[in-house]
């Protein structure tokens, strides 16, 4: 069985990352770079030279479990995961912090695990490593607001991923069937058995997808998360979820109505945002809308869309998070207000990030326009007029704010006297990979065509559409410099959905203390009545008994319990960090058994 | 240096004024640049994506600031208190 894996046709990317992850701590220094780097090439190559097909099946108990389902959407999905993955890890490979590269190996090793799934147990299983090991990377920030956000980014997973859990269950049960398919759901509420099972999966992958009223964790722990983590947290949780809608719910004529309210909501927040970075986030909001909409129209040239915009913007974004990140890492702050002229000592930051800014406002010649107007066009040729303006009404809000704002008011505005220099040359070095493919694909997109999932009948760069998209930037720049004084930042934070949990975590403490008190006063004296005192007293029988019987030969045994149970004492840390650590861990202690079983 | 003198240089009152001809330049040339099938309205319309960006944008940056101080934004220590 193990056999299957390591044959030479199919190599699961996911293995070289979530086996690859185990031994990042035996090097040191070069040489542990060296590896990571080697592993999360390896990664690529595999999805390279992957024919089509089925692979990795597995008997475990009475499932079937598909580790590898190989076609096209899924390919192209693993090549810009793992591209992404090398990226990402020669922007962070600096970092000291073993337990950070091991997250994001989990992380992006989860990922792809989703990517290649055939059946929803599978799928649900990589789900779940892709929650538990990206909040470490908030987590590891290590600043009190980080702990906070971080459980709450993980308490939305966990609720999220019951959810899911609940629907499959549910299509199991229905159907006997796991394997992953088409379920469509259809209108706004579920109307039968069938309908309930694909709405809570469809629930479940919209939590991922940080659909406005479940996206309050994407603003909220992104920016809380550390300058390398929120890198790859950008690309990975998200388009996970975009693709998995795709396979299971294209053509939802309510994901429509979803994506462009995510495509405006994420502009408003925009506007109202200081934190460079979240404002960013609020944006990822806004671009996956355009592609939860374009997985609603369902279209061929829908789908096509929404895949190359995938792709695209998990370059652009991934650039854009790491030219914050490099502000935050070498200013200090990613704040608007405490940024601001900036151009003097880091311009060549300052270039990658509106490389990233001009690709995500959809500028000719950078990947997003060869990206986003597939679905946007797709609106246009199904004749719904009020989505096409929405979504065009989204891209001059994506310029104003990623291509003129944020590089406006780091890098010139007012002058704050910073002395910041320009990052790390591994971090820039991966900056200039990703400005050159933002640059590359915009021209050469030709190469991203071919990839995606259905043949594409779509000419980007006609004169009508470069010059329709140069109107509206352009004169949105116009908007931009003469309202400058009304967009000034102004030192604040936004509410969000998140504001009942956290308000609503208050609440409830207040209304649970009465309850705690007695079962403090009341309820423990019972415990201590009625089950305490007796086992107390059959334990004293048991150690007269015991003293009286045992022998000294069992002494020993006596000391390596004592032994033992000193050990456990530290996994009982009560702290949930470690414990989300032990379950990773025994979600790889499952994996193992279930390929090595016969 | 040289980039940052490149910056410079864009930052000068004379790269403004070409920026302002260029705005002109687009909604020119809008009359003259041939279009695909028409789609909606607008397509019809010459130098309508030169209103609509701009229009766009005020409404953006004048309705979300209205909202945001409906009672969106708030104090960084909101959630502290």
């Amino acid at each position: 069985m193990m056999s299957e894996i390591f044959n030479i046709q199919f190599l699961h990317p996911s293995a070289f990352y979530l086996l690859g992850g185990l031994f990042i701590p035996l090097f040191k220094g070069k040489i542990k770079q060296g590896y990571m780097l080697f592993v999360s090439l390896m990664a690529f190559f595999a999805v390279v030279v992957m024919p089509h097909g089925t692979y990795g099946v597995y008997e475990f108990l009475s499932w079937k479990l598909t580790f590898g389902d190989v076609d096209k959407l899924s390919k192209v999905f693993a090549y810009i995961f793992t591209i992404m993955g090398v990226i990402g890890i020669i922007y962070s490979i600096h970092v000291k912090n073993d337990g950070e590269h091991f997250a994001v190996f989990y992380y992006v090793g989860g990922s792809l695990g989703v990517t290649f799934a055939g059946d929803f147990l599978t799928l649900f299983l990589f789900w779940e490593v892709m929650a538990f090991s990206s909040v470490f990377l908030v987590w590891f920030r290590k600043s009190p607001s980080s702990v906070d956000s971080g459980f709450r980014y993980l308490l939305w997973h966990v609720a999220g991923g019951l959810i899911l859990l609940a629907g499959i269950i549910l299509q199991y049960s229905i159907s006997g069937d796991l394997s992953i398919q088409y379920l469509p759901f259809h209108g706004w509420w579920p109307t039968d058995l069938q309908s309930l099972a694909s709405f809570l999966i469809v629930i479940g992958f919209i939590v991922n997808a940080a659909v406005p009223p479940f996206g309050a964790w994407l603003p909220d722990a992104y920016p809380a998360a550390t300058v390398t983590g929120a890198v790859f947290m950008s690309a990975f949780t998200t388009k996970t979820a975009v693709y998995a809608l795709i396979r299971i719910c294209a053509g939802s004529e309510m994901l429509i109505i979803m994506g462009v309210i995510m495509a405006i909501y994420g502009v408003v927040y925009a506007v109202l945002e200081n934190d460079a970075r979240r404002l960013l986030a609020y944006h990822i909001i806004s671009q996956v809308g355009y592609m939860v909409a374009g997985v609603g129209l369902g279209t061929q040239m829908a789908i096509n869309g929404v895949v190359a915009h995938a792709f695209c913007h998990i370059l652009y974004k991934s650039l854009l998070f790491m030219g914050t990140g490099s502000v935050l890492y070498m200013a200090g702050t990613a704040k608007l207000t405490e940024l601001g002229g900036l151009y003097k000592t880091m311009p060549r930051t300052m270039i990658y990030t509106i490389i990233g800014g001009l690709s995500i406002s959809a500028f000719p010649f950078f990947s997003g326009f060869v990206s986003k107007s597939i679905t946007v066009a797709a609106f246009g040729e199904a004749h719904l007029t009020w989505a096409f303006m929405a979504l065009m009404l989204a891209s001059a809000g994506t310029f104003l704010h990623t291509g003129l704002k944020v590089p406006y008011f780091i890098w010139f505005g007012k002058d704050r006297g910073l002395k910041a220099k320009e990052p790390p040359w591994n971090m820039e070095l991966a900056m200039i990979i990703g400005s050159l493919f933002c640059v590359g694909l915009g021209v050469f997109y030709k190469s991203l065509y071919a990839l995606l999932p259905y043949p594409v009948h779509f000419e980007p760069y006609t004169a009508y559409h470069i010059w329709e998209t140069l109107q509206v930037l352009f004169f949105t720049q116009l908007g931009f410099f003469l309202l400058l004084k009304k967009l000034w930042c102004e030192d604040t934070i936004s509410l969000d959905t998140d504001w009942f949990l956290r308000k609503g975590a208050d609440a409830f403490l207040r209304f649970t203390k009465p309850l705690a008190n007695i079962e403090y006063n009341f309820i423990g004296e019972i415990y201590e009545y009625i089950i305490q005192k007796p086992v107390m007293g059959v334990a004293k029988i048991f150690k007269m008994v015991d003293t009286v019987i045992v022998d000294g030969s069992l002494n020993g045994l006596g000391k390596l319990t004592l032994a033992c149970s000193r050990k456990m004492q530290n996994v009982q840390s009560g702290q949930i960090q470690h414990y989300a650590m032990v379950m990773v861990a025994g979600f790889i202690v499952l994996i193992v058994i279930i390929m090595v079983l016969p | 240096m040289k980039l940052l003198d490149i910056i410079e240089v864009l930052r000068t009152k004379a790269a403004k004024r070409i920026a302002y001809g260029a705005l002109i330049l687009l909604i020119v040339v809008d009359f003259i640049i041939p279009r695909h099938e028409v789609h909606f309205f607008g397509d019809n319309i010459r130098g309508f994506w030169s209103l609509f960006g701009f229009i766009a944008c005020v409404l953006i940056i004048i309705i979300s600031k209205w909202i945001g101080h409906l009672g969106l934004m708030q104090d960084e220590s909101y959630y502290d208190e």
